[in-house]
């Protein structure tokens, strides 16, 4: 393990790590562009610059390996003064988009321009033109005027996607980023270009001009789309959950997520859940709070499904967490119901593995659920449950509806075979409009939280992961323990917790008002 | 600084105060009465006062030279407004040389504290203070000015024009 000195201050670092591996592990600030590490070295936009003690001349930091007793600095008058007028090249041609680009607030542009850049512009030429607005694919938007050439969303897709759609086409100041003719950007990873583009080059036609990243805070929390669990962050407002982007953990995803988890935040949207709850009582819809719905489920049906247990079913989806499926399972089973069923519509690619992240199981808690069932007395396909409600051996359903309704062709079709029943209790966090109406039965319709709004522990295929809640989006909503604990009869226990403000730092514009 | 007038013996009684009230009031008029052009109030709103045509009143969104808004939704405005109460919708434009403009544009002017922070932050001189300062409305006006009102109300008869003209900054090579 080589030994260096930065600025100063001796670090260890692993073998063949970098000069940049050794700043970003002291938090020393080094100017970069072209460097992620994620992908291969290119060393195109020659501002990390660094003095090498001994050395001919300024050397880069991302392409110079560490060696043991190696004095680096990168506080030189000098070393200043080349990445400030490496700065002035790169915006030569660079527009003034700032308002109406949609990276500004979080541009690696703007932020080392005031860190290391600040110099007034010397060019008296004309900036080259090139395209705006340009389609690569289903996802994302180029804007080549902005691009900066550091090749990042290229190596990104040749190494990491291995699609090797992008390329850089043309030369010297008419350099571009494009897709080769036929071939659009249309891989299940593209958005992370998006993401490691330092500037506002990609763009992501789903968050376009949507909100300005100034007004969003962000939480960390996990992917609930496959059963590989992506750390990510999510980004949200008052007005609800914007967009996600992937959060770096190494023995999960890595830098990297695909492009239907970041589609996630859509479902737990307001204008995609279930409000109120609701109860069909064989004539009309009553809209009420979830907790009345469950109070008054306890007193209509508590006592029943105690004595009839035998022909009650539960209906589980793998979207729940740990604590609530045992915490459901322990309640169902102290009613001495033991019929236990399992639903998943993608448990025919349930094995399937794309190589890089993508799952075939679409639930993020299968495993979770399949665990915990253990324990009890196992779980019957969704095919048994619905020929049971079918020929009358069930009459009272309690299902556990999945959040991420995107990944349930059948969800519709599984409402309508199960709410056949003479008892139907549908616990969903996403609205049932449209066809709620096909139900005859007593039902009960229980808005759920999502997985954002509650704290719990998914097990994915290999690994466990908790998490815990950003925000509420639907206040009347319930955990699946919550309304377990009403439907006892029992009261709920609050637990009071103050939040820590962590995402206020990040709102710097406002917390700045009127100073910058 | 003023002096608050401490209670005296004289204070305590109910009377004389009155009347010392009353004298005020009676002195007054009869000044008003034989020297009306001293009298400081005015009969609004017959008579109106004419403030100097670089007050700082209702907003104005100024237009391009094709009488489209020259807004480009930035929020920079909406970021620095104090009161909060600039909201905009943003959508992409059809031209890429435009871009992003907005599809709403809202400001309450009831939370307005008329501060022009909004008008400094523009980047492109596309909303201004004018010097319109009367807001009356009956009980079920609309106090939410949208576009329309900002920026092609009667009165700026077809819009006010921005000084920042992108075409032309784009031919000098910006
Ligand atoms: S890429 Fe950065 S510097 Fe360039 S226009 Fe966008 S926000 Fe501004
Ligand atoms: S589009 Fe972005 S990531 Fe790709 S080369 Fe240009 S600046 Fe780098
Ligand atoms: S004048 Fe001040 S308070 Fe009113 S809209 Fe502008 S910034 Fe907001
Ligand atoms: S009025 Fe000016 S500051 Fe406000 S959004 Fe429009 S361009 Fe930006
Ligand atoms: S980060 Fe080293 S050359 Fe770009």
């Amino acid at each position: 393990m080589p030994k260096c000195t930065i600025n100063g201050t001796e670090v260890e670092v692993k073998e063949g790590a970098t000069v940049i591996e050794a700043f970003k592990k002291m938090d020393e600030d080094i100017a970069h562009y072209c460097w992620h590490p994620g992908l291969s070295i290119a060393g195109v936009c020659r501002l990390c610059m660094i003095d090498v003690e001994g050395a001919r001349g300024p050397q880069i930091a991302c392409n110079t390996v560490v060696k043991e007793g190696m004095v680096v600095t990168n506080q030189s008058e000098q070393i200043k003064d080349i990445v400030k007028w490496g700065m002035d090249f790169h915006l030569i041609n660079h527009p003034l988009d700032c308002p109406i680009c949609d990276q500004a607030g979080e541009c690696g542009l703007q932020e080392q321009y005031m860190k290391f850049g600040q110099y007034d512009p010397e060019m008296d030429q004309r900036k080259v033109k090139k395209r705006k607005v340009v389609d690569l694919g289903e996802k994302v938007v180029l804007d080549s005027e902005r691009c900066i050439l550091c090749s990042r969303c290229v190596r990104f897709t040749d190494e990491v996607s291995k699609t090797k759609e992008l390329g850089i086409f043309n030369r010297g100041d008419r350099s571009e980023i494009g897709t080769f003719k036929d071939k659009p950007l249309n891989n299940k990873y593209s958005l992370n270009t998006v993401d490691i583009c330092p500037v506002g080059a990609l763009t992501s036609k789903d968050f376009r001009f949507r909100q300005r990243v100034w007004y969003l805070k962000n939480e960390d929390t996990v992917c609930n789309g496959c059963s590989t669990g992506c750390n990510i962050k999510v980004y949200y407002n008052e007005d609800g959950l914007f967009r996600v982007k992937p959060e770096h953990n190494e023995e999960v995803n890595g830098y990297w997520m695909c492009d239907d988890g970041r589609d996630i935040y859509k479902f737990a949207n307001k204008d995609q859940r279930l409000l109120k709850a609701k109860k069909f009582d064989g004539s009309t819809w009553l809209e009420m709070t979830a907790g009345k719905a469950m109070q008054d489920l306890h007193q209509n049906l508590f006592n029943d499904v105690k004595t009839n247990c035998s022909k009650v079913g539960v209906v589980f989806t793998g979207q729940y967490t740990n604590e609530e499926y045992a915490n459901a399972m322990q309640t169902f089973k102290s009613l001495g119901v033991a019929s236990f069923f399992e639903w998943n519509d993608s448990e025919s690619t349930k094995d399937e593995f794309d190589g890089l992240l993508i799952r075939g199981d679409k639930n993020p808690n299968t495993k979770g659920l399949q665990d915990e069932a253990r324990n009890h007395s196992g779980l019957k396909s969704l095919s048994d449950a619905i020929s049971a409600v079918e020929s009358g051996q069930i009459d009272t359903v309690f299902v556990m509806a999945p959040e991420n309704i995107s990944v349930y062709p059948n969800y519709q079709k599984t409402y309508e075979s199960l709410s056949k029943a003479k008892n139907f209790i549908w616990f969903g966090a996403n609205k049932t409009e449209g066809f709620e109406k096909t139900s005859s039965a007593n039902t009960y319709l229980i808005p759920m939280k999502s997985y954002i709004e509650k704290d719990g522990t998914f097990s994915y295929h290999d690994h466990a992961q908790k998490f815990f809640a950003v925000t509420t989006i639907v206040a009347g909503a319930l955990t699946l323990s919550e309304a377990m604990t009403l439907f006892q009869g029992k009261e709920l226990e609050f637990e009071l917790r103050a939040k820590p403000m962590t995402s206020l730092k990040n709102n710097h514009f406002t917390l700045n008002r009127g100073k910058l | 600084m003023n002096k608050v007038p401490q209670p005296n013996s004289l204070s305590n009684w109910y009377l004389p105060g009155i009347f010392k009230g009353l004298w005020y009031t009676l002195t007054n008029m009869i000044k008003n009465i034989f020297n009306r052009k001293a009298m400081p109030t005015l009969n609004y709103p017959e008579e109106k006062y004419n403030y100097s045509s670089r007050f700082k009143g209702n907003h104005i969104l100024t237009v391009k030279k094709d009488g489209s808004l020259r807004c480009t939704a930035c929020m920079l405005c909406a970021t620095n407004c104090p009161a909060q109460c600039i909201k905009i919708d943003a959508s992409e434009h059809d031209d890429p040389e435009v871009e992003k403009f907005p599809i709403k544009y809202e400001i309450d002017i009831l939370r307005c504290v008329y501060c022009g922070f909004c008008e400094e932050a523009c980047p492109v001189d596309a909303i201004r203070m004018g010097p319109e300062w009367q807001t009356p409305g009956l009980g079920n006006a609309n106090f939410t000015y949208d576009i329309q009102k900002l920026a092609y109300r009667a009165n700026l008869k077809g819009g006010i024009q921005s000084a920042v003209d992108d075409k032309e900054r784009h031919k000098a090579g910006i």
